[in-house]
């Protein structure tokens, strides 16, 4: 029993994995026909990985900034498989909102661990500015997260994703204005433009990563992929239903619902990337002013209104 | 050391995926201190758009596989070459635009323009002209690509195995007078 | 034209007025046209008329007030040329006269910034003169750089 369950574990890790460096392929032939460009093939994102970890040389920092890599990568592992895919629970419990919520700092603080190892000045001032905006969309993020919770009367993600059986979550008045919040949040989670400024490459010769080469950079890539995945796939839990269809448990449904899922994360990393192609990019203090003052305050909006829903 | 001792794969083989893989994506760092820098724009972007082939701009050498030299070098540019050089991760290539890397170009008598590149670092590919055009660009891209298809593509070995004369080079370069005073 | 009015000497050259000055004049004409409406120092040039054995330092200043453009011209002596610096009178010529200073070797008395700027380990004389044989020294520093001897093998 715990060996199948550490199976479909790694069969599920890998997949997303999978799907990440996928997306980030068809990401970027997205941008390029936004661009009037032919752009990559969709598969160029395997292609990038498998170049990187075949690098002949090496650099590495230090012991810190080796593990850092790890680090992050087992923070959005984790996260992902608290998250239902599809309807299916890996490791879903009451109250893993929280969980998710904690799990989610974990990526960006190891981010930070390894790019500070590397001693970089440019990767520090990244490291600060990523620091700065997880902090920012953090807040009107979780005001949304309370509002749902408010709602479903559960902490557990699994079980809002269950009671969107009937009506998805955005299809409720209150919720497109949630949404619409932890949209942009979403947008700052994946580090797209608008809120691009922690890795950006013409400022800060992309911030962070700017001593990664080689294999760490490799690594780094599919811990990238990892995260949208994990982020997207906690929007389409929270209010597009997880992509749930069907609920009678047969093989079928398993399928549809894994489709479904599919073809959501990937509306919604799109609309991402649409967002991203169409914005310049918000300086760090004007990012943090964005979600702290109008995205905070729309969220609010969205908990009283809930709130009064609820209540009547 | 399984993995690579025949065990599971040949170091042949290996190699090959190697290749391929790197063929098809080649991250570039340009270092733009010539006028080549301006026929960049055009093949990034959507009329020539390098990303058909998987090729993109990096913004650091630790992060990039080819090192662009868009034109004359100066002896202050070739000490930062040096060092760009010298951060980016094997297997790296150098592509030379325009006639000033090949033989000093119209800067062939010049008090600071040093003539041939070869002799500094290795070159696996030159595009000739000046400047050359976006299409010359993207046919020493191609031409590129062949050669690492090939397993021709082998200046950063040479690099490695003949260090000591790069380095003589490069020294003699960056100072010549004190060679000269120490010499007389 | 309007500069030659006010400094009263000077001709009309190709639609600019040309002030010939010496270098303790010089100081007090910038300063003048300064104060009248020319505050747009454009740059510091510097020619070396190797037959007169003399540098021509060209200050040339323009007026958005008046539209016009001036140069006023110093004559030095080619051997240990001196001049005295102007930076408290528009601050972006101290990078001018270090640029002059490295090319030509005019020392710029009371600039503090003499140092090294453009070249890297410089040690022969200024290059921009014209009695520097550029064609001499590339020959002589960069030709002399071997080739990398490869060895025939096809193993690397």
């Amino acid at each position: 029993m715990v060996v199948e369950k550490i199976a479909v574990i790694a069969l599920y890790t890998t997949i997303a994995m999978f799907v990440g460096i996928l997306f980030m392929g068809v990401g970027r032939k997205i941008v390029a026909r936004v661009h009037n460009r032919v752009g990559p093939p969709v598969y160029q994102g395997f292609i990038d990985i498998a170049k990187l970890l075949t690098k002949k040389t090496n650099i590495s920092h230090g012991w810190i900034y080796d593990l850092a890599l790890l680090f992050s990568m087992t923070g959005i592992m984790l996260t992902i498989l608290f998250l239902p895919i599809g309807g299916v629970k890996l490791l879903s419990m009451e109250g893993d909102a929280f969980l998710v919520l904690y799990l989610l700092a974990i990526p960006a603080l190891g981010f930070a661990l390894g790019a500070g190892a590397s001693g970089n000045p440019n990767a520090a001032i990244g490291v600060m500015r990523a620091l700065v905006m997880m902090l920012s969309y953090e807040l009107p993020f979780v005001i949304t997260l309370i509002a749902l919770m408010i709602y479903y009367d559960t902490s557990s993600i699994a079980q809002i994703v269950e009671m969107q059986h009937a009506k998805w979550a955005i299809m409720i008045p209150p919720f497109v204005l949630a949404a619409a919040v932890a949209d942009m949040a979403l947008q700052g989670m994946l580090m797209e433009a608008p809120f691009d400024i922690p890795t950006a490459p013409h400022e800060i010769a992309s911030g962070p990563m700017a001593e990664f080469g080689g294999k760490h950079l490799g690594a780094l890539m599919i811990y990238k992929a990892g995260t949208i995945v994990a982020y997207t796939t906690l929007f389409v839990d929270l209010f597009l239903g997880g992509g749930v269809v069907m609920h009678d448990g047969s093989v079928l449904a398993y399928l549809a619902n894994f489709a479904v899922w599919f073809i959501l994360i990937f509306l919604v990393f799109t609309l991402s990337l649409l967002i991203n192609t169409s914005f310049p990019r918000f300086r760090i203090e004007q990012a943090f002013k964005f979600y702290w003052k109008y995205e905070a305050l729309l969220a609010f909006i969205s908990l009283i209104w809930v709130y009064l829903m609820v209540i009547s | 050391m399984g993995l690579f001792d025949g065990d599971i794969m040949k170091y042949e083989d290996w190699n090959k995926i190697s290749r391929i893989a790197s063929r098809k994506s080649l991250w570039m760092v340009h270092f733009c201190t010539g006028c080549g820098a301006i026929e960049l724009p055009p093949v990034m972007t959507s009329r020539y758009d390098m990303e058909r082939f998987g090729m993109g701009p990096m913004a650091t050498p630790r992060q990039a596989d080819v090192l662009l030299i868009t034109g004359y070098l100066t002896v202050k540019t070739l000490k930062r070459v040096v060092n760009v050089y010298e951060q980016m991760q094997s297997p790296k290539y150098v592509i030379s635009f325009g006639s000033c890397p090949i033989n000093g170009g119209m800067y062939w008598d010049s008090y600071n323009t040093v003539k041939r590149l070869d002799r500094y670092l290795p070159v696996d590919v030159y595009v000739g002209g000046c400047m050359p055009r976006p299409e010359g660009v993207m046919n020493a891209f191609l031409e590129l690509m062949k050669l690492i298809d090939e397993g021709k593509a082998r200046g950063w070995e040479k690099y490695q195995k003949y260090y000591e004369q790069y380095k003589r080079n490069q020294k003699m370069a960056f100072n010549f007078e004190r060679e000269k005073d120490e010499g007389a | 034209m309007k500069a030659l009015e006010l400094i009263g000497k000077g001709e009309e050259m190709h639609g600019r007025a040309y002030i010939k000055s010496d270098k303790e004049e010089a100081s007090s004409i910038i300063k003048k046209l300064k104060e009248n409406g020319f505050d747009h120092f454009v740059m510091l040039s510097c020619v070396d008329w190797i037959d007169n054995n003399e540098f021509e330092l060209v200050y040339h200043l323009w007026s958005y007030e008046h539209k016009e453009h001036v140069m006023v011209s110093i004559i030095l002596p080619r051997d240990n040329p001196s001049m005295s610096s102007m930076h408290e009178l528009f601050p972006q010529i101290e990078t001018y006269e270090r640029e002059i200073h490295e090319m030509y070797g005019v020392d710029f008395e009371g600039n503090n910034r003499l140092t090294p700027f453009m070249l890297e380990g410089w040690h022969d004389m200024p290059p921009m003169r014209k009695d520097f044989d550029s064609k001499k020294f590339a020959e002589d520093v960069f030709d002399s750089i071997p080739e990398i001897k490869e060895e025939e093998d096809e193993g690397i």
